[in-house]
């Protein structure tokens, strides 16, 4: 993992710890619904979340195709590049 | 495995419910025998769960003018508007409720939760965005998840969070719509609507209001919130439900922008489904004929929600932030909700669990719903029921810190005074500005 992706990561760890009031630490390959224990409106808020600390915007139907905490980053990635 | 193992978890979840000896999502009424009053297990029961805000549903008018349907026109439509036609009533309705709202075009759904899927699934198509308060009803996920607009959600009732999202998107092509509700359901609050319109304004997007919970309660005319709060010009769609104020089912939308008709061609939860029957047309124009006719019912709704809201906070309960029809007490532990839940419906009244999910921060609320016909007293006795269980359950201080019924002012060092939590009004501002 590049220096960049490990910054991402840490900084989703962040936003995570304030949705779910507690720290995980994340790998890639982690299943965000299965593995983290998120129900649907904690997604959604994980989500809201993102968009704040990233400033950017994730439409909820990008966010229906994001299962890992890879997917999650690449997502994030290509949303700042585009913005 | 079968194909219900997919809803093991939910299985495992109700199962827990139930051990409890409680299901709130399978109440089964002997009977109802009024707007307020039902049988349970044998047991006169009072209604404090029904939205009948206005108490239409026994409306001597409005029965008779569905049966007088019923013999006239028959018993069904058997199809949908555009296969089988519109009869006279339905085009009756829409005409008289687009007179009520002021408004050029109004088209009538089966139910309001269609009206909802059929009007938010269609607006927005892939090339634009859908702007939708965090705590919406499922009817507006639905409807988002139905349509094809990229969707993206701002934090409840927070008009710069709102402005925040929609500047993200400000180069975007294509329209945007924002969706707020009047009153939401669940806490009874209402949406800051003149802050919203002026986000609405400030990037040129369409705003529509969903006034299920507000019809008929707010507004000098019981128009709503719009109303009440004067933005109506701003609000460029309005969806509301017979099936609360107007006590029947349906939903309807109305708007005065030009091309609305188009709507009727293209949006699916309108074209293909069944349309509402001769009875529910003409029960519905009925109770909105007297929705317009008799204010009388908002005045004793209003002041009816203020001694039930006033008397539950007075009693130290943590309720929702405003007064409003719709009454919420917080409970913290979901599992103390549902014994409490139990215990109402043992002593004769009943009203609404809501549990996570379906509420916000994980805890659960006892939700009320106030009506017009209660009288002084339907209100007391629940005021009364509801403290002693709350001191059976620990939730309420000692009986000795309860103040009498009927409620008298709390006192600041009463514990329950500072219950009622952050957007909490003045008493007067609560139930004057709230249902004027």
């Amino acid at each position: 993992m590049n220096e960049d992706k490990g910054q991402l990561i840490a900084d989703i760890e962040d936003v995570l710890e304030t949705v779910i009031n507690r720290r995980v630490e994340l790998r890639t390959e982690m299943n965000i619904v299965n593995d983290l224990g998120l129900d649907s409106i904690a997604v959604m808020n994980f989500c809201m979340a993102l968009e704040d600390k990233f400033d950017i915007s994730i439409p909820l139907h990008d966010m229906a195709s994001v299962v890992t905490v890879d997917d999650l980053a690449k997502t994030i990635e290509t949303l700042r590049s585009n913005a | 495995m079968s194909i219900f193992g997919k809803f093991a978890a939910l299985t495992d979840r109700y199962d827990r419910l139930r051990e409890v000896g409680a299901d709130p999502f399978a109440v089964k009424f002997d009977d109802i025998v009024s707007s307020v009053e039902g049988v349970v297990n044998g047991k006169r029961t009072l209604l404090f769960g029904t939205n009948n805000y206005l108490g239409l549903t026994f409306d001597e008018a409005a029965k008779e003018r569905s049966i007088d349907a019923i013999r006239r026109h028959g018993t069904g439509t058997t199809g949908s508007r555009i296969a089988n036609g519109s009869y006279k009533g339905h085009q009756e309705l829409e005409r008289e409720l687009a007179d009520f709202y002021g408004h050029k075009h109004c088209m009538v759904f089966s139910t309001g939760y269609q009206a909802n899927l059929g009007m938010i699934s269609t607006l927005v198509g892939k090339d634009d965005h859908l702007f939708l308060d965090a705590d919406s009803h499922a009817s507006i996920y639905d409807g988002s998840r139905l349509g094809h607009a990229p969707v993206v959600r701002f934090r409840h009732n927070n008009p710069d969070d709102l402005a925040k999202r929609l500047k993200r998107l400000s180069d975007q092509p294509g329209d945007k719509l924002i969706v707020v509700e009047g009153i939401y359901s669940m806490l009874g609050d209402t949406a800051p609507l003149k802050e919203f319109v002026d986000v609405k304004r400030e990037f040129g997007a369409y705003l529509m209001v969903d006034e299920a919970h507000s019809m008929g309660v707010l507004g000098r005319h019981g128009r709503g919130l719009a109303e009440r709060e004067g933005v109506e010009d701003d609000v460029d769609f309005v969806v509301g439900t017979f099936s609360k104020s107007l006590a029947s089912v349906g939903g309807f939308c109305v708007s005065s922008l030009d091309g609305f008709e188009i709507l009727r061609l293209a949006s699916r939860p309108y074209m293909f489904t069944a349309s509402l029957p001769p009875a529910i047309i003409s029960s519905t124009l009925s109770a909105l004929r007297t929705l317009r006719a008799e204010p009388q019912r908002r005045d004793k709704l209003a002041a009816n929600s203020q001694r039930f809201y006033a008397g539950l906070r007075n009693a130290g309960f943590h309720v929702g932030p405003e007064c409003s029809p719709i009454v919420a007490v917080i409970i913290d532990q979901p599992e103390i909700a549902v014994a409490f839940w139990k215990r109402l419906l043992e002593e004769g009244m009943y009203l609404n669990l809501a549990l996570p999910p379906a509420t916000p921060n994980s805890s659960a609320f006892l939700r009320s719903s106030v009506s017009a016909a209660h009288s002084d007293e339907h209100i007391d006795f629940a005021i009364a029921l509801m403290t002693r269980i709350g001191r059976e359950f620990g939730l309420l201080p000692a009986e000795n810190n309860v103040c009498p019924f009927p409620a008298v002012a709390v006192s600041a060092e009463r514990l329950g005074a500072t219950a009622a939590i952050a957007r909490a009004l003045p008493p007067a501002v609560g139930a004057g500005a709230g249902m004027a």
